[in-house]
């Protein structure tokens, strides 16, 4: 199918929590990966793409707690120590998966024995377990010894078949207890006085022959207990070192195990400060300093056959100060290598790190050395920075892929119309202007046209040029240089906010990241709200897009202001919002420069205009008295109206409360501004009509019980107008729970919720009808209604749960709507909206037969031509955005969660496009055919005429 | 008539003339009023055989002025009743077309109204025709009222078949939505 070309899939994992390199085959182009959006995957290193995927639960039952490798096995800890899974990488299979005992879970290594690692410890709170690493097997589980005061917290081994088990009692002791390997005996238990200890991860590490070694951010020293033997911890002070740990820091600690059968390497680092390392060497119970580097930004260990190396990046220039570091961003650090054992720096091992200016600093640095043929160590980086981006950089630096994982978690999007072309917004300026005078617009109309002249003629030219050069090296590529709006403005810039506080510019077209820009200081917990204040129809004015990011524990806010197409910060100064915002309202008034004004609403309930000037000030005056309001405070179950004063002052005018002890408001749906409704009434099977009761203020708040028990729990639906508070109709769905879904759109609102009673999911549609005739038909004031709409109501059952719901838009509201549900398998399902009709007859008549009402059925059936991704499964979809095209038939679908999706759908068939098939050539040759034979019949009747006029 | 003496009223063919005319072997005579010829014939010997019946004299045709004048009525009465004769015929074919709509009732319906939309078109040139007869006013009435009688039936079919908008609904996609007066927005308190 054509169709296929407009879809567009990205598949991501997220951001990375462990990583590993697939060593076991010195070929090998794998990288492991487990994130913090539980998916385990395995990436190319060459391409970046994904090898395989697996997307475990969201939340904290498919959390990945552990992830140890080794050979062609990955074993992960899931959901919090419940289960245990085994996974094959080079194919991605599921070699075993066993549910462990209930326990929190602290803790896991894998256990070598004589150079085979055979098995795997799980450490939990109360229990630790030994597993065949071949088929998960329980060897043994033994019950930790006095698990009442004692918090174990880390297991060790290093293949002399003993396992260690550290515990600690804060601020007394760690508790030391050695099981033999064989049958989970306790060979050893004892105590060691720790009286500065309190978490053994933190700030202990295993060194050498089983050297436990801890740092003390208090005492300032390096305490030392060699497991093997126990006697006492020895304290080495830093200082003794010559080591200072910069104040405020709290020191750590980084070693490296290469081989679980073996011992630990006997170096490690020590980081003293934000940006400053120490390489030390443990030698026969002393400690060494080897090297010491400042500024370093990230360190990391990697082995390769029996090397060791140590990978260390630092920002170029050695000069630059600490406050400098921390000002900005150093723009190309640098990773060398030195060696472990001497912590002498390789020759030739400097990698230059390109980061991105817009980007963020990098977080982590996972390495993948290898041995060269003459027998030196090569390497590759793979780097992750605080924006969630994994780039994989070659030697010298060369970036051979970055993956964007914020896109993994987008929380608004919207999508903005591309430029047009020079020439066309040339010629749309020419003709946009007024007319002043004939000459003028003559000579207008003649530099548009020279202009186009020119612009033709370097096309030509360009052609000519890359005729010239051989095809591979012309690029096809859209660049955000030659960006421009198809015919039927299919194409759109897809701008993105993502929950790390990255923004990205996407092209519809080919998926292509066109920019991105990483916001600093954007709080974890931030609330986005994303605007387009002017759109690119007002050239030469450029688009503007406004990023409202509100901090929800301060609940201070902030205001991005940018430009969706080139990604860059406007020059427009966004107001400083000293106060908390509640919530912000674009009206579709506009200044001098066509922005369209934003206004924020702060605590106290006070308005600021964005932009704020003269002009727009004296309209906002002009326009007060019809300019309103609403608020939903979910915790206090309240909903508030309110009207602006010409003092930017506001009123409340109304207020509803919905007692938060029984029910909760979990969403409120206005709809859509951007929305046309082309046809304001239905027709009846008698040829009258049924009017639309179309108010454009209207809410749908979603209520549900706080109670939760099957029997007593319910969902609310309540439909109130926004500017009277005026409640048009409530309805409450007993003995249903929630999560609800709801679409609310022209006239009618369909929700979807959990059926208690009968076990399934349902949905229910309202629809809202004036009656037969209008009450005026020129303007739509609530503030003037005296007659409550008709309210229709019919619910279906829905074969599956869903997990997002929208519906789709076009350009002139001609097209039937559909609804888009993003299913938890992963499909996308149109459902044409027919189906959820309250006026579907339960007995067909004449006239219902008429207005082509489908029979009522309760059943409402997932057909799979209706998928509208076929077989690419998009995961966890978290939400769809629709966007009208030009083509009135067409419209925009992007759905986003852990993938991004995006296609086109057609709801009413492609009425206006001629189909694929249409044979161009037959119909042009037929009609020149037909147009040949007309001249020659003509011409031979004529000399026909004329002889037989002869004769 | 199966005679010569039909070509003979045109002219005589003679093959056996005496006299000066047998030089000849033949000769058409064109002239009727040729004095020899006729002389011939009254001669009662003449070569010419009048068939039976046949008589020289004219007969003078009298009633022939009447007659006209009826025929004349007799045609512009046609004319001014085709439209009322053709309604029942109509009202068989509308009822045989039934009311779904499809190519063929639409052709009819078209057809049905066009006809007398292109007579009263044509009006003056009926009027031209009815001229010459005395009853011309009453005639075009008949006419016009047979023909608005026609498409009069051609509009109530075209509503049978709910062909002609007069219902609301028709006028549907031409409301425009109405102008929203109030501005409002808002939402959850971020």
């Amino acid at each position: 199918m054509i169709a296929d070309l407009f879809i567009l899939r990205q598949q991501y994992v997220g951001k990375v929590r462990f990583s590993h390199f697939d060593t076991h085959v010195q070929s090998s182009k794998k990288v492991l990966v487990a994130t913090e959006r539980n998916v385990f995957a395995a990436l190319n290193t060459r391409t970046g793409e994904l090898f395989w995927r697996h997307v475990d639960k969201t939340g904290s039952e498919g959390n990945i707690d552990a992830l140890l490798q080794h050979g062609q096995d990955a074993v992960l800890v899931v959901g919090n120590g419940r289960l245990l899974r085994s996974w094959e990488i080079n194919v991605g299979g599921l070699n075993w998966e066993v549910v462990l005992d209930s326990g929190s879970f602290q803790s896991a290594c894998l256990v070598g024995q004589q150079d085979m690692v055979k098995h795997v410890a799980v450490l939990k709170k109360t229990a630790i377990s030994v597993h065949y690493l071949s088929n998960g097997h329980q060897k043994w589980i033994e019950n930790l010894p006095e698990t009442e005061t004692v918090d174990y917290q880390a297991v060790y081994s290093d293949g002399n078949g003993e396992v260690y088990v550290l515990g600690v009692v804060p601020h007394s002791h760690i508790a030391i207890v050695v099981y033999s390997m064989e049958d989970g005996e306790i060979i050893k238990q004892m105590s060691v006085e720790a009286p500065w200890l309190y978490n053994i991860q933190a700030s202990c590490v295993v060194v050498g022959q089983g050297m436990l070694t801890c740092v003390d951010s208090a005492g300032v020293s390096f305490y030392m207990l060699d497991l093997h033997l126990q006697l006492q911890m020895t304290q080495v002070p830093l200082q003794s070192l010559a080591l200072e740990v910069d104040p405020g820091f709290h020191p750590v600690l980084l070693s490296h195990q290469p081989n679980p059968a073996r011992q630990p390497l006997s170096e490690f680092f020590l980081q003293l400060g934000p940006d400053h390392y120490q390489l030390l060497q443990l030698n026969n119970g002393q400690i060494a300093a080897m090297r010491d580097f400042k500024p370093a930004l990230l360190v990391s260990f990697a082995t390769t056959g029996e090397k060791t190396v140590a990978a260390v990046m630092s920002p170029k220039n050695k000069t630059v100060s600490k406050c400098e570091i921390e000002r900005s961003l150093p723009s190309r650090p640098v990773v060398n290598l030195f060696s472990a054992e001497t912590g002498r720096r390789l020759l030739d091992t400097t990698l230059i790190v390109n980061m991105d200016p817009n980007g963020g600093k990098p977080e982590k640095l996972y390495v993948q050395a290898f041995l060269k043929k003459d027998d030196s160590v090569g390497y590759r980086a793979m780097v992750q920075t605080e924006d969630h981006t994994l780039t994989f950089i070659q030697q010298p630096g060369r970036v051979m892929w970055t993956r964007e994982e914020a896109l993994s978690d987008v929380v608004t999007m919207e999508m903005v119309d591309l430029p047009l072309t020079g020439t066309q917004a040339e010629l749309e300026g020419e003709f946009g202007k007024k007319a002043d005078g004939l000459m003028s617009m003559v000579m207008k109309r003649l530099s548009s046209q020279l202009i186009l002249l020119q612009a033709w003629i370097g096309h030509l030219w360009k052609l000519f040029y890359d005729a010239r050069k051989p095809r591979s090296q012309v690029k096809n590529d859209v660049t955000i240089e030659n960006l421009s709006r198809d015919e039927f403005n299919l194409q759109k810039m897809m701008v993105m906010v993502t929950a790390s506080g990255k923004l990205f510019g996407i092209d519809s077209k080919t998926g292509g990241i066109l920019w991105r820009h990483y916001l600093h200081n954007v709080p974890p917990n931030a609330a986005f709200k994303l605007m387009v204040q002017r759109t690119t129809a007002h050239f030469p004015h450029p688009p503007q897009c406004t990023l409202l990011i509100k901090d929800k524990d301060t609940g201070l806010g902030t205001l991005h202001v940018f430009n969706p197409i080139f990604g860059k910060k406007s020059h427009v100064t966004p107001p400083a919002l000293p106060q908390p915002i509640l919530q912000s309202l674009m009206l579709p008034l506009m200044d001098q420069d066509y922005a369209k004004v934003l206004l924020l609403v702060d605590d106290q309930y006070k308005v600021s205009a964005f932009p704020s000037t003269k002009n727009v000030l004296q309209q906002l005056q002009e326009m007060a008295a019809s300019i309103f309001f609403y608020l939903v405070d979910s915790s206090q179950g309240r909903l508030s109206g309110y009207r602006l004063r010409t003092d930017l002052s506001t009123e409340q005018i109304w207020e509803v409360i919905i007692p938060p002890e029984v029910q909760k408001i979990v969403s409120v749906k206005g709809k859509r501004p951007n929305e046309h409704v082309h046809s304001q009434g239905r027709v009846m099977g008698d040829r009258s009509v049924l009017y639309k009761y179309l108010n454009p203020n209207l809410l749908a708040v979603v209520t549900e019980s706080t109670d939760l028990h099957q029997e007593r729990s319910f969902i609310g639906i309540l439909l109130i107008d926004g500017v009277t508070g005026r409640i048009i109709h409530e309805a409450i769905q007993r003995k249903a729970r929630g999560p609800v879904h709801v679409v609310h759109s022209e006239n009618w609102v369909v929700y979807e919720y959990w059926s208690t009673k009968s076990r399934r999911n349902e949905f229910s549609v309202i629809e809202l009808y004036e009656g037969m005739e209008l009450y005026n038909s020129t303007v739509f004031s609530s503030l003037d209604r005296p007659h409550a709409p008709q309210v229709l109501q019919q619910s279906y059952i829905f074969p599956s749960s869903i997990s997002t719901m929208e519906a789709t838009l076009t350009e002139k509201g001609i097209t039937s709507r559909h609804l888009l549900i993003g299913l938890p398998s992963g499909g996308i399902l149109s459902l044409p909206k027919m189906f959820l009709d309250p006026r579907r007859p339960e007995i067909v008549s004449e006239q219902s037969r008429e207005e082509n009402l489908i029979p009522y059925a309760p059943e409402l059936l997932i057909r799979t031509e209706w998928f509208i991704n076929y077989n690419q499964t998009v995961s966890r979809v978290r939400g769809i955005y629709t966007a009208p095209s030009g083509l009135e038939s067409t419209c925009l679908v992007v759905a986003y969660g852990l993938d991004i999706y995006q296609t086109r759908v057609y709801p009413s068939k492609q009425f206006d496009v001629l189909k694929d098939d249409y044979d161009y050539m037959l119909i042009s040759s037929v009609l020149f055919a037909l147009f040949f034979a007309t001249m020659i019949s003509k011409r031979l009747a004529e000399v026909k005429l004329l002889n037989r006029a002869w004769r | 008539m199966a005679s010569p003496g039909g070509q003979g009223g045109g002219g005589a063919l003679s093959t056996r003339g005496g006299g000066g005319a047998r030089r000849m072997k033949w000769a058409l005579e064109l002239s009727l009023g040729n004095t020899r010829s006729r002389g011939d014939r009254q001669g009662g010997q003449g070569d010419v055989v009048y068939p039976i019946g046949y008589s020289e004299k004219p007969v003078p045709d009298t009633s022939i002025q009447e007659t006209d004048k009826n025929l004349v009525e007799k045609r512009c009465w046609d004319v001014a009743l085709g439209p009322l004769k053709q309604i029942p015929m109509n009202l068989f074919i509308m009822y045989m077309s039934g009311n779904t709509i499809s190519i063929f009732p639409i052709m009819m319906v078209c057809m049905m109204a066009w006809r007398p939309i292109q007579a009263l078109m044509s009006m003056s040139a009926t009027f031209k025709l009815l001229e010459s007869s005395s009853q011309q006013w009453l005639q075009g009435l008949v006419y016009l009222v047979g023909n608005l009688l026609g498409s009069a039936l051609a509009i109530y079919k075209c509503q049978s078949m709910g062909l002609l908008p007069t219902h609301s609904s028709d006028w549907l996609a031409f409301i425009d939505p109405p102008q929203r007066m109030e501005i409002m927005g808002g939402g959850m308190v971020l």
